[in-house]
């Protein structure tokens, strides 16, 4: 079995125990799923027909294959709140959360990557202590916090970005409105990027200080190469696929940050739409809010770990050879 | 104590207060729960041109007389006014720099409210004019009098300031909350650390002792749960099982030993092959005697920083879901107030001293069982102090 495919079949089963979870979660756990939406004045006849309507009547194997089906085709049947399918809630919802984790988890990393290689040059500078603060930042404060703090400077006491809200009220046309985007995004990605650049920062420092007392950086730059071609061909290279395996395991977190940012900026995404049917018990909605993160993770998941299999020549050699 | 040895315990004499507050803290202050003040008070050293919360109280006995009660007021006028009481005649007054006002008269009880209607009718002005303001023109000596009756009536004025950190949008005192946060955050973290850490430690051992098909197993369910976004699987546990502290507690530590039992297992794995283990098994000894009376000693000290190392992680989870709403509401942690000043206006209020306090105590409490893991991690494994020594000469 070659590399990619055994990781490819590694993302199946992860598929799979969420899928399994997700239906287990939902039907064996103690109450009635029907809660939200049964009053107990309702007949039992009515209590049936509502049964009937999202399938629970039914035994639960045969339950288990519908939910499978559904689950895979993106249908996700009626939301218990609204009535509507919860699809086309899902399908507006989705790029917002998108449009904010990406550029977040970029920058971020893109910053990280730069600030953690300097710090590593120059210890003791300003940059490392800027490296070591942000690197507590990210560990130790919690981010609704931090990101609360900076709505209360820039959205309060000093109102240049917008409270709360995907786009302002009435929504601008045209140009204006992507100009709208951008602005109701900035401070969310903005807080996103302050949270976790400290840690791959850190990270990459730590690294970074390891590679650069190698023998073959010493090599390198008796041989006269520029410090710069030193720095980044030959001691970045070489840290290259444990920075990715990070970026690996750091993606469940981010995905899980998208719920609390999202929430406290009131931005129209997956993650405070599930907060919104688990508060309201809507379960056909909160499972599919679930199964949608989930989604998401393991696909960057699995992008992440090609990217690791191109980045690193062992790896590599090994999916060729077979 | 020597100012360096001062600093090199910081973090122990931070979780020592911590903890004693936690314990002592509603005994010492007499922390009682309710409405004390009107909603986002602010703190009492902000703002001096704001009146605190005044009460006057008059008590005539029998016998028509005169009884009084003064208030110097150098404040701007106040956000509420209440009058409460019982007389048996006379006039109650109220009078100000600029005038005098009758409230009531005759005998009945009293339960006026600067902003009800009547009250306001029977002073003359309109129900839209602000009584509250019109009570209070301007600064100086107000007095409160009952002439020719007896009764007892209590006049609570209320300024908006209260307290060291101010109210929330219930009137709650926010020091009171913050004191008795501390509590929800130790224990969850610790309670959720250390059932997580013991889950962690037996799969470890199993896992890299008993190796084989249950070292997979074991390592295969640890990869799947870390590459699942834990948050949302929280959520929903939350929204549907209860958002009961304990609830919460098993629910975080069975999300949250899959790192040590990879620590565990890696530590286990090189023990099991290391000489003197093998001694041990050449000279008989049973595998849960080898496993109980020598590896997990062996991995004790590892063990110990993990779960300093796991806390702030388990009380920034707790944080974040009771952030979300999903903890039980008669619990008072500090996650639930950010949730509450968030929810409810504080923003909107300008109300800053209900979102840093809790805030800047999850961070400290954060910090400090940070700084104690890597000590007893310096000191369980004493390569990692010398490697940063290494590292530094370079």
């Amino acid at each position: 079995m070659t590399s990619a495919r055994k990781r490819l079949f590694s993302s199946v089963i992860v598929l799979a125990v969420v899928l399994a979870l997700n239906f287990l979660l939902f039907r064996v756990m103690p109450g009635d799923p029907l809660t939200g939406v049964v009053d107990p004045r309702f007949s039992p006849e009515a209590k049936q027909q509502l049964a009937a309507q999202w399938g629970l009547d039914k035994p639960l194997s045969e339950q288990f294959v519908v939910y499978i089906r559904e689950m895979l085709s993106f249908r996700f049947g009626l939301s218990m709140m609204t009535g509507a399918p919860v699809w086309d809630e899902l399908k507006n919802r989705a790029p917002n959360t998108v449009a904010l984790l990406l550029p977040a988890l970029i920058l971020s990393a893109a910053l990280g990557v730069w600030l953690g290689v300097k710090a590593a040059q120059r210890r003791g500078s300003i940059v490392e202590r800027l490296v070591l603060i942000g690197g507590a930042v990210s560990f130790s404060f919690p981010s609704f916090f931090v990101q609360l703090l900076l709505l209360l400077c820039f959205a309060f006491a000093w109102p240049v970005f917008p409270l709360s809200g995907t786009t302002s009220i009435p929504p601008p046309s045209g140009i204006a409105a992507f100009a709208d985007y951008l602005w109701h995004l900035a401070l969310p990605l903005f807080s996103l990027v302050v949270l976790s650049f400290g840690g791959w920062a850190l990270y990459i420092r730590n690294m970074m200080v390891k590679a650069m007392g190698e023998d073959y950086v010493l090599m390198a730059r008796a041989r006269g190469l520029p410090r710069r071609r030193v720095v980044w061909n030959h001691a970045f290279r070489s840290i290259l696929p444990p920075v990715l395996t990070i970026l690996l395991l750091s993606l469940p977190g981010v995905v899980s940050g998208a719920v609390i940012t999202e929430t406290v900026f009131s931005l129209n995404g997956v993650g405070r739409f599930l907060l919104e049917a688990t508060n309201s018990h809507d379960y056909p909605a909160a499972g599919a809010a679930f199964f949608l993160l989930a989604l998401l993770t393991i696909g960057c998941n699995l992008l992440a770990d090609l990217c690791c299999a191109l980045a690193d020549p062992r790896v590599r050699g090994e999916g060729t050879r077979g | 104590m020597k100012p360096r040895t001062m600093k090199r315990h910081l973090s122990l004499i931070c979780l020592g207060i911590l903890v004693l507050l936690a314990i002592l803290g509603p005994g010492i202050f007499g922390l009682e729960d309710g409405q004390k003040a009107p909603p986002y008070s602010k703190p009492i050293w902000l703002d001096h041109a704001i009146g605190g919360v005044a009460v006057l109280g008059i008590d005539a006995g029998d016998g028509p007389e005169s009884a009084s009660a003064q208030l110097m007021w150098n404040y701007k006028a106040p956000t509420r006014i209440s009058i409460t009481g019982r007389m048996d005649g006379g006039r109650l007054e109220w009078r100000t720099p600029d005038g005098t006002f009758p409230l009531a008269s005759g005998a009945g009880e009293l339960d006026l409210d600067a902003r009800d209607i009547s009250f306001k009718r029977a002073l003359g002005f309109s129900p839209f004019d602000d009584v509250t303001r019109a009570l209070f023109p301007s600064q100086g000596e107000y007095v409160l009098s009952l002439s020719g009756g007896n009764g007892s009536v209590e006049m609570r004025v209320e300024g908006g300031r209260w307290g060291w950190l101010g109210t929330d949008q219930r009137g709650r005192d926010v020091a009171t909350l913050l004191i008795r946060g501390i509590r929800v955050s130790l224990l969850v973290g610790i309670a959720a650390t250390l059932i997580s850490t013991v889950l962690g430690m037996s799969l470890g051992l199993l896992s890299g002792y008993a190796g084989g098909l249950t070292d997979a197993l074991i390592m295969r369910i640890v990869d799947v749960l870390l590459s699942i976004p834990t948050l949302p699987i929280l959520m929903i546990f939350a929204g549907i099982w209860g958002k009961g502290l304990w609830n919460l507690v098993v629910i975080l530590s069975v999300f949250s030993w899959m790192g040590t039992a990879r620590t565990v297992r890696s530590m286990a794995m090189s023990l099991r092959d290391a000489p003197w283990v093998e001694g041990l098994r050449a000279l008989g000894a049973k595998r849960n005697y080898i496993i109980f009376r020598h590896l997990v000693p062996e991995t004790m000290p590892l063990l110990l920083a993990n779960v300093a190392l796991g806390v702030p992680g388990a009380i920034l989870a707790e944080a974040g879901l009771a952030f979300l709403g999903l903890s039980d509401p008669r619990v008072q942690s500090w996650g639930r107030m950010l949730h509450e000043a968030h929810t409810f206006g504080a923003f909107t209020n300008g109300a800053w001293w209900t979102i840093l306090p809790p805030g800047i105590g999850i961070s400290l409490i954060c910090l400090v069982f940070m700084d104690i893991g890597r000590r007893l991690e310096e000191r369980a494994d004493p390569r990692l102090s010398a490697k940063i020594e290494q590292e530094v000469k370079i």
